[in-house]
């Protein structure tokens, strides 16, 4: 078995709003292994983004982590100070956002960009940063990257930004990214661009990656392992295929049935229901309003993890009674 | 640059409604008459034709516009000095003040808003916004009476009038800490009463900025507090506030007769209400297009510093 | 940013009783707000009931002193005259219990004059949009680099030349003074652009909603749209500019005045601290009181109006 990075155990990230304490994650855990892929899939609301502001202890106001454990190769980070915590962002672990036109600094030029994240972690000349730069902007596949580097984002294209983006994630070879959706906000014919980009870059690089996406199509191409979350709670953790073929959790079949498919003429499913209130969320599984499978136990105490079989978990109290429709084909 | 042709027809636009005023208020000459009822009828009308009052209005506009783009503002009615020489020197006590206030109030608000946003809703930033909401409701000429009767009256620290020491008295022993006594009072009011609104603003322009997404992902990439607050989120929040800033300084130059008046400074306001009282028409529309075009020029310095600040505006 | 806590927009077709409880609550718990609410109801009450309250009646119009005054001129704050007299030898505290209804009536009426103008411009600008927009806009800006105060003090001087002080006319029973009338008409006429643009932009925002599109499609006229469905939409923002408007007003009259422009027979605070203004060396007492006067009034309106804009924008707020 492979060494494990980052180990998140039992985060809860709160944020204390006018309305209420709104639990956007609540008792969250899951590994990171070295060099692997790892998904984080979920519908929007269910606490993917604030996991990984959490792991990187920039979760903002009025949010807070309560409570967990996150440990980057066996240290705490809950436990480092801000400065030490200044010094492992970017250089350790990075992240790139969803929208890279809101990502970036609309005032300042991209070399300038780059610059501020390289002298913050290390002492650098203008003119070795100009070349780290130069490298950096070829790297992510930037053309005429000496001409660019002096411009404004806003003179960028969509997917340029991005890759401006990345470039920044990526300036001090961080063993861990996270990648919040990048390609979201990014027109369909440059995603797959991006994306490419992305697993390259992290095979060159040897890193880890998390890809936080609610696209099953993207979790299909590019993970090996894949966290399923609902509401703030993870609902399954599975190798990729196992998942696919395999979902313990009835909220992971219903993922699956969700993504349109050319080779399967059968009606599209839709989820019933809407994302639970996070300030007074449902007792018990918080998946339980929308289950079809919900028994009285799961109104009652939230289930645990349990490890289904070999790098399989599942938070069901009823996986061994339900028998889930997975992907055609290989289906058992 | 678009912007100043665009100044032009403003420019123009309000010195027609200036010179209409007056025409909305009637002959000229009856409103002296209604002013001083014991004034001669010769006079009077001796007074028209010197003043081309027999001549169409038109022309009577484009002579009067012509005169003034030579700088030539005509003769007061009152004591039938020319204008030029009334205004003349009271243009750089009207700047002075201005441009100190203006300085000073930029520069303490921008460390005060900065702080007041990181911890909004904090003890500290209730406060501070309530002091700037208190500052914002009080009347600008109260607050300098309020600080002449403590300070000058009381304290004897300050003088309460003027712009430097007069018979003989310099306050300090010295002329130059005397301008600087003279100057701290006024420059006190006009200072907390734009320190108020700077604060408003640059703390609710911080607050919009400090939760985008480009602040987050600063802070991703390590950077040090100082440098995201001051150095990222703080250019983004000026940038707007620049604009205002161009528009509070013309509403700091209009609204000088206020604060002149309290202190008897001897500038443009102080002269405005005694000429406007006074119905001393040649000297107000002077003071009217001077300010105006002061307020003109601020707009223009603000747009260009803005161009300068935001790159989105310069390069497209 | 991409909080993932967002919650669902209401979208719905117009503030609905209970969207206006909602708000009650919110504006309730806002200690600020309500504080502000007690001061503008507490000005209100004084100005209603101030003549009645008054230990000695308004300064007579003829000069004459009546049987209350026994011509005590200049006289600290006693226990005769709680904050003291001022150089007429009238009591200030009575003036300042007088001069409360003249406050309002400048902030209320200014904020009516220029809330008509201004949702008049903003509603066709924001509306109609395209060159109709472009050239109200124009205008609008061309007021707001204008140098206001210098032009309403020439229209103020100009238009209460013909007499007016002293004269009243009656409206509805109420006998309200002319001068101070002509002041108020003139700050309405500098006053609206800045409101008229606030407006216009809800209206664009407004608009593009879907119900107004539906209307549209439904057929429903230019004036039902407006007057019907988007205006009772931007009912929130326009409670809260004329909140905010009403303090702004009373401050300018009260800077009017004390620069010798007002109404010289009807004893507005700002004319009382012009009538003292070059005494005040010695008496300090009538320029303080109604100077404070004025400050907890404009104070108490420019409150309400935060607690207002928190409480029926809370997308503002965290």
């Amino acid at each position: 078995m492979t060494e494990t990075l980052l180990k998140v155990e039992g985060l809860k990230t709160y944020f204390y709003t006018e309305a209420g304490i709104v639990k956007a994650v609540d008792g969250v855990s899951f590994d990171v292994r070295k060099g692997e892929t790892l998904g984080l899939v979920g519908e929007s609301g269910s606490g993917k983004t604030v996991t990984s502001l959490s792991v990187l202890r920039i979760v903002p106001k009025p949010g807070r982590i309560v409570e967990g454990k996150i440990e980057l190769k066996g240290e705490n980070l809950l436990a480092k100070s801000e400065k030490e915590m200044q010094s492992i962002r970017g250089r350790e672990i990075a992240m790139i956002f969803q929208d890279p036109s809101s990502s970036l600094v609309p005032v300042y030029t991209v070399e300038t960009q780059l610059r501020d994240v390289l002298s913050a972690h290390e002492k650098i000349s203008k003119d070795d940063a100009h070349k780290k730069i130069l490298d950096l902007m070829n790297l992510v596949g930037i053309p005429e990257a000496e001409i660019r580097m002096r411009e404004f984002p806003h003179q960028f294209s969509g997917g340029m930004k991005q890759r401006v983006a990345i470039a920044r994630a990526l300036a001090l070879e961080p063993e861990l990214l996270f990648a919040d959706e990048p390609t979201t906000a990014l027109d369909v014919t440059i995603q797959a661009q991006v994306l490419d980009l992305l697993e390259d870059l992290k095979k060159k690089m040897g890193m880890s990656l998390v890809m936080i996406t609610h696209d099953m199509g993207i979790i299909a191409k590019m993970t090996s392992r894949v966290v399923v979350m609902y509401a703030g709670n993870v609902a399954e953790i599975a190798k990729t295929d196992d998942l696919y073929y395999r979902p313990r959790h009835p909220y992971t079949a219903l993922l699956l049935a969700a993504v349109p498919r050319l080779d399967r003429k059968k009606t599209l499913s839709i989820i019933p229901g809407n994302i639970p209130n996070l300030i007074e969320p449902p007792s018990g599984c918080r998946f339980h309003p929308r289950c079809e499978f919900a028994t009285k136990k799961c109104e009652e105490a939230p289930p645990v993890l349990e490890e289904v079989e070999p790098d399989h978990f599942v938070a069901c109290y009823e996986w061994k009674n339900i028998t889930l429709k997975g992907e055609t084909g290989k289906n058992d | 640059m678009r912007r100043l042709l665009y100044m032009i027809p403003v420019a123009i636009g309000i010195s027609i409604i200036a010179f209409l005023t007056m025409y909305a208020a009637g002959d000229p000459i009856a409103l002296i008459k209604a002013g001083k009822p014991n004034i001669n009828e010769a006079t009077l009308s001796g007074l028209r034709t010197y003043y081309g009052l027999d001549k169409p209005i038109p022309l009577q506009y484009v002579n009067w516009l012509m005169n003034i783009l030579q700088l030539n503002f005509g003769k007061s009615l009152y004591g039938g000095l020319p204008v030029n020489q009334i205004i003349g020197p009271r243009i750089w006590p009207t700047i002075e003040l201005q441009i100190v206030s203006l300085l000073i109030a930029f520069a303490v608000s921008i460390p005060i808003a900065v702080q007041s946003a990181r911890k909004p809703y904090s003890k500290q930033d209730v406060a501070v916004t309530s002091f700037s909401l208190f500052g914002v409701s009080m009347p600008t000429f109260w607050f300098g009476l309020i600080l002449i009767i403590v300070f000058s009256f009381t304290l004897g620290w300050f003088p309460s009038a003027g712009s430097q020491g007069v018979a003989g008295f310099v306050w300090w022993g010295n002329s130059f800490f005397d301008q600087i006594a003279h100057l701290i009072l006024p420059v006190a009011v006009l200072v907390y009463v734009s320190l108020a609104q700077n604060i408003r603003l640059i703390r609710a322009n911080m607050l919009e900025v400090l939760r985008s997404d480009y602040i987050l992902a600063a802070r991703a990439s390590g950077l040090s507090e100082r440098k995201v607050v001051y150095s990222y989120a703080l250019r983004n929040a000026i940038t707007p506030a620049i604009t205002f800033l161009g528009i509070a300084l013309g509403g700091m130059i209009a609204g000088a007769p206020m604060t002149e008046y309290v202190f008897s400074w001897p500038g443009l306001g102080r002269q405005y209400v005694t000429s406007t009282l006074n119905l001393d028409f040649p000297t107000i529309m002077g003071i009217t297009m001077i300010i105006t075009v002061m307020t003109l020029i601020a707009n223009l310095i603000m747009d260009v510093l803005y161009v300068y600040i935001d790159p989105r505006v310069r390069i497209r | 940013m991409n909080l993932e806590n967002e919650k669902p927009n209401g979208g719905g077709k117009r503030r609905s009783a209970s969207q206006w409880a909602v708000a009650w609550r919110r504006f309730r718990r806002n200690k600020a707000g309500v504080a502000g609410l007690v001061i503008v109801l507490a000005v209100v009450f004084i100005g209603i009931f101030g003549d009645f309250i008054a230990p000695y009646p308004a300064y007579p119009a003829n000069g004459a002193f009546g049987p209350f005054y026994k011509g005590d001129v200049r006289t600290a704050p006693n226990s005769h005259y709680l904050m003291g007299t001022d150089v007429l030898g009238t009591d200030v505290f009575s003036d300042i219990l007088h001069g409360t209804k003249f406050a309002l009536y400048v902030g209320v009426v200014v904020t009516i004059i220029t809330m008509a103008i201004a949702i008049l411009v903003g509603a066709v600008a924001g509306y109609f949009g395209s060159w109709v927009d472009n050239v109200l806009m124009r205008i609008t800006e061309v007021f707001l680099v204008f140098p206001s105060l210098l032009f309403i003090l020439i229209f103020v001087r100009v238009f209460t030349l013909g007499g007016g002080a002293g004269s009243s006319f009656n409206f509805l029973g109420i006998s309200v003074p002319f001068g101070l009338t002509i002041v108020v008409v003139v700050l309405a006429i500098f006053n609206w652009p800045g409101d008229a643009r606030m407006i216009r932009g809800e209206f664009l925002r407004v608009r593009e909603l879907e119900f107004v599109e539906a209307e549209k499609a439904l057929g429903a006229g230019n004036r039902r749209i407006i007057f019907r469905h988007i205006l009772p939409n931007i009912l929130s923002s326009i409670i809260v500019v004329a909140s905010l408007t009403i303090a702004y007003a009373i401050l300018l009259e009260a800077g009017v005045s004390f620069l010798g422009f007002g109404d010289v027979s009807t004893m507005t605070w700002g004319q009382i601290l012009e009538n003292n203004f070059s005494d005040m060396r010695i008496v300090w007492w009538a320029e303080v009181f109604p100077g404070l006067a004025i400050l907890i009034t404009v104070f108490g309106f420019n409150l309400l109006g935060d607690g207002l804009s928190d409480a029926l924008n809370p997308r503002l707020r965290d």
